[in-house]
């Protein structure tokens, strides 16, 4: 398997800056389109990483989304200093929230954060602990042309 | 037909549907619309913009002619999402799309 790693992007995420929720994942879906991402695989890394963001968001002081481009697949972490979950299990559960009023008035908290991130990546990891943030990993595979390598892009690395 | 406004016009006055789908909640957007359909929302804010951009919507119309905060218009011009606003209800303005032969599109439908 190429498991060359093509590029490395950081984008912090401010906790409560309700205004800014969502740049970091659009900035994302910039880099896998400049990088020549398959769109099937950015629309799948897109909503999860939205719905991952605006969770830091909401809930951590704050945090950072690391993008990893390889050559076979897409890493995404998503590390927060925050109050953790409890809880992973109900967590994951969909309608389940620990969301406040402020987070439904922005069309979150809904209970479908994790599930739907689920959804979207072929592999999730949650490491967490009651005070100790979040730390989520996602692993999205991307569509390879014959020879095993991206369909486009330049190859160079960067962040 | 909905009485809309455009809040954010788009670029050649005109706005190409394959579809509807409703909700104030993004996560069910994120979740259950599908790319190319029309988002009726009563969330007007910044993130109903967002979400629409990364599903790929084609549009946003805000309902009950609820306030449009400047932070929603500039993020829809730089994500090219044109916004409208109607004075008609959610269900009202849905109702209409439909009788109008505009589809429900979701996963799966």
């Amino acid at each position: 398997m190429d498991t060359r790693r093509l590029a490395h992007h950081e984008f912090p995420i401010l906790g409560r800056a309700y205004f800014l929720g969502g740049r970091a994942s659009t900035s994302i879906k910039q880099v896998l389109r400049e990088a020549g991402v398959d769109d099937a695989a950015i629309r799948r890394v897109a909503v999860a990483c939205y719905e991952a963001e605006m969770n830091v968001v909401l809930h951590a002081r704050s945090g950072y989304m690391a993008l990893d481009i390889y050559s076979d697949r897409i890493v995404v972490s998503v590390l927060d200093k925050g109050p953790g979950i409890e809880n992973v299990d109900l967590a994951m559960t969909p309608g389940w929230s620990s969301a406040t009023d402020e987070a439904r008035a922005l069309g979150f908290g809904a209970g479908m954060g994790l599930p739907n991130i689920r959804d979207q990546a072929d592999q999730m990891e949650i490491q967490t602990a009651k005070g100790e943030g979040v730390r989520l990993y996602l692993t999205f595979k991307r569509e390879v042309n014959g020879d095993g390598a991206p369909a486009t892009g330049d190859g160079g690395t960067s962040g | 037909m909905l009485k809309a406004q455009p809040v954010v016009a788009a670029p050649d006055g005109q706005v190409g549907l394959s579809g509807c789908f409703a909700a104030d909640l993004m996560s069910d957007v994120l979740a259950f619309a599908r790319e190319g359909s029309l988002l009726i929302t009563g969330l007007a804010t910044d993130q109903a913009i967002r979400t629409a951009a990364i599903k790929h919507l084609v549009a946003v119309v805000v309902i009950e002619g609820k306030p449009v905060h400047s932070d929603l218009v500039e993020t829809a011009r730089e994500e090219g999402v044109p916004v409208y606003q109607t004075p008609l209800s959610k269900y009202e303005a849905c109702g209409l799309l439909m009788q109008a032969g505009l589809r429900p599109y979701r996963k799966g439908a």
